[in-house]
């Protein structure tokens, strides 16, 4: 890696990734407020919210044109991301997203891509590979009757009459135990290195738009326990202005800061340089994973006891923080693959 | 949003390979050995030789001393500085306190001034800190008493780094202690060759050199204050501001973390760790390449550090500190005992930029006000957390019109 390249460092938005970014956030804002959140619990699926924003065509707005999309970019869809994870939306958006641009780029079938780009039932991404025919805990399986996964040296989207059976978890997603055996339809997409290949991008388009969620998640613990700070008073003064309290609250600040601008890299990379510097990806999402964990285990602390209970908003954030961010597995594992990378690049 | 690598014009293709020729001849390998030796922060070779070309202000027009560069010009001079390690404190230094010189000196003064900074033969150094003050600049006591067209100026100055290659320090002292300690305060630029200024170098375990400054009776011309008296924290705000990075502007060209400096010793600490893990074997035979908790560990480091790169402003500042200091102390880890070895015995090993970015990491969290001060700042500014009202924040140095302003507020 050149160090010393001589890259521009613009993170401002354009016009229209502002447009973007405030319609989902108002769009977030009005149809997801923290009561549709408990609503949709332990399954964390609104189907009438999923509905809406179907209808708002963000299943197909990162299509190329050419298949009926709008050719947003990875960078779009991380703005959109993070406001699902502003508002713990419970929707299947990502998972969704990325298998539908998955289907696209594999060239699946135009009837298959239609169907799945019309997002009803949404469209589920085994985020690991199969290990022979046992069944496997899928995000968003338990409300998708299609599950696209690598099984062997081929990508497969296997259909079922049903979803999964829900399993609940510690982060209220649609988390299925998908059984790839009981499949009634098998549809091979792609084999061979091909097959990898697509799969590991799909992945890495999950990881990012995911740690995007996840700095939009971190960014209103942060903003909860904020207001909090200013109001509760101990010993005659807000808990805000005590160091103590601040200090943490700065250092959630700082790591949401870094890791929306480090997503923002990762994204625009991935789209116009994806050669470049492939190790982003990995860094953009073990990074915000910590971030989260650490920024919404602190917002939830700095409310104290209220902070600890299931009414507190918190709650829903600290929560998630585990519950997306484990999903495609240990995040220290990214870590060892970027240490790898360098070495073998050094050698 | 653009990432880009930036296209350059032939007038820019030229002026790069300009600065690659000229830098050549100048950063030579005394510059660095007289560096590791004295820890200045400064190479007065490379700074008359920049000043020459207008290439310490290279955006400044010609007839400032400056080269009238671009902005894209500008960048690519910066960073083949940075690239080649070039002591840059008192350059750093010196442009801070030019923008109050500039606003606040007789305008006389200043066009005389200005060619000599630009060419370098006049440099600045911060008279901020005093022995028992720390962080809080306010508190200053050193005490400025006018006589007639003159000032007597006694105390003393800490950290004040670069004194000894400086020709003026930017100094904030007391003038009146019965006024509220924001309040009674004036700077002055003072030439430090004046009697009564002794110089006194201090040295930290990262190598650098900095001084304790002390005034004894010194006697300097009114034509050297700075603003009006009692007005110093103003005329002190506004290089404060920016070397706490609040309110720059953001070019799309420029690194966005005020701790990017910092993160170059990482990037160079944690380049040698990885080429030394791409070979080393460990006594018992097995490579470290093959052990997933050394890999692990680069890749910790080396995500710490691409999102402190990409961390603002003051939140980089705190984020740059502490990914170098977390960092060069995993990879000093990781390494083990060939990385205790001391740079003077390790010819022509890299891994001499662990163990330096070991000792150096540390006094980044100190340097231009603590992390915690940062944090405070942050706090305030960025979270709108409410500040402490704490007793020092309004307290009167000295007894006198205290009782007065007590009752009249």
């Amino acid at each position: 890696m050149d160090r010393w390249e001589l890259r521009r460092q613009d993170y401002s938005l354009d016009s229209d990734q502002e447009d973007v970014r405030e319609a989902f956030s108002e769009f977030f804002a009005k149809e997801s407020p923290s009561s549709v959140v408990r609503a949709a619990e332990p399954l964390g699926y609104d189907a009438a919210l999923w509905e809406k924003l179907v209808g708002m065509g963000v299943t197909t707005m990162s299509l190329p044109a050419a298949l009926g999309g709008d050719d947003a970019t990875l960078v779009e869809l991380v703005l959109v991301a993070e406001e699902l994870g502003r508002n713990a939306s419970p929707v299947p958006l990502i998972s969704h997203v990325v298998s539908v641009r998955l289907l696209a780029a594999v060239g699946a079938d135009r009837a298959v891509l239609d169907a799945a780009a019309a997002g009803l039932p949404p469209v589920a991404l085994a985020l690991a590979p199969l290990t022979g025919t046992s069944p496997a805990l899928v995000p968003d399986a338990a409300i998708a009757n299609d599950v696209i996964a690598l099984s062997g040296e081929e990508l497969v989207l296997f259909r079922s009459a049903e979803p999964a059976p829900f399993i609940a978890n510690h982060g209220s997603t649609p988390l299925g135990r998908w059984d790839p055996a009981a499949a009634s339809g098998r549809i091979v997409l792609a084999s061979g290195p091909a097959a990898v290949s697509a799969f590991e991008r799909a992945l890495g388009d999950w990881k990012l738009l995911t740690a995007a969620a996840l700095i939009g998640l971190t960014q209103i613990a942060l903003d909860t326990a904020v207001e909090f700070a200013k109001t509760r008073e101990t010993m005659g003064v807000p808990i805000g202005s005590l160091q103590g309290v601040a200090f943490p609250l700065a250092d959630v600040a700082i790591g949401v800061t870094g890791a929306r601008n480090l997503i923002w890299r990762a994204a625009w990379m991935s789209e116009y340089e994806p050669q470049a510097r492939p190790e982003l990806i990995a860094m953009a999402y073990a990074n915000a994973a910590r971030v989260a964990t650490r920024g919404t285990t602190t917002s939830a602390h700095m409310q104290g006891g209220l902070g600890f209970t299931i009414e507190a908003d918190a709650s829903l954030y600290f929560l998630r923080a585990k519950g997306w961010s484990v999903l495609a597995g240990d995040p220290n594992l990214d870590l060892v693959g970027i240490g790898a990378g360098l070495v073998v690049a050094a050698g | 949003m653009d990432f880009s690598v930036l296209q350059l014009t032939a007038e820019q293709e030229q002026f790069a390979k300009e600065v690659q020729a000229f830098l050549d001849d100048i950063v030579t390998d005394e510059v660095h050995e007289r560096e590791l030796e004295t820890g200045d922060g400064f190479s007065a070779t490379v700074h008359l030789a920049l000043g020459e070309r207008g290439w310490l202000y290279p955006t400044w027009p010609v007839e400032h001393g400056g080269a009238g560069l671009d902005a894209v010009s500008a960048r690519i001079l910066d960073l083949e500085l940075h690239r080649r390690q070039v002591p840059d404190i008192t350059a750093g230094t010196t442009a801070l306190v030019w923008s109050a010189v500039e606003r606040y000196l007789d305008s006389a003064e200043v066009d005389t001034m200005r060619l000599d900074v630009a060419r370098g033969h006049v440099r600045f150094c911060l008279g901020y800190t005093e022995p028992d003050g720390g962080s809080d600049i306010a508190a200053a006591k050193v005490r400025a008493v006018r006589d007639g067209d003159e000032w007597v100026l006694n105390g003393s100055k800490i950290f004040t780094t670069g004194a000894q290659s400086c020709q003026y320090t930017f100094l904030i002292t007391r003038t009146d202690p019965t006024l509220p300690k924001h309040k009674g305060m004036t700077m002055f630029l003072v030439p430090l060759d004046a009697p009564g200024v002794e110089i006194q170098g201090i040295r930290a375990f990262s190598g650098e050199r900095t001084n304790i400054v002390y005034y004894s009776d010194a006697r300097i011309s009114d034509k050297f204050r700075l603003g009006a008296v009692n007005a110093g924290w103003a005329v002190l705000h506004g290089p404060l501001d920016a070397e706490h990075s609040i309110g720059g502007e953001e070019s799309g060209l420029d690194d966005i973390s005020v701790g990017r400096s910092f993160l170059r010793v990482l990037e160079r600490a944690l380049d040698a760790a990885v080429d030394w893990t791409a070979a080393a074997v460990r006594p018992d035979g097995t490579k470290v390449a093959d052990d997933r908790s050394a890999l692990q560990r680069i890749g910790r480091v080396a995500t710490d550090l691409e999102a402190g790169i990409r961390t603002p402003g003051p939140l980089g500042r705190v984020a740059g500190s502490e990914a170098l200091v977390r960092g060069s102390a995993d990879l000093v880890d990781l390494v083990g005992i060939e990385a205790l070895v001391s740079l003077g015995d390790r010819a022509g090993s890299e891994l001499g930029a662990v163990e330096y970015g070991h000792r150096f990491a540390q006094g980044t969290a100190t340097y231009g006000g603590t992390v915690e001060v940062f944090r405070n700042i942050i706090s305030q500014h960025v979270l709108g957390l409410p500040q402490m009202n704490y007793p020092g924040r309004k307290v009167f140095l000295a007894p006198g019109r205290s009782d007065a302003m007590a009752a009249a507020r």
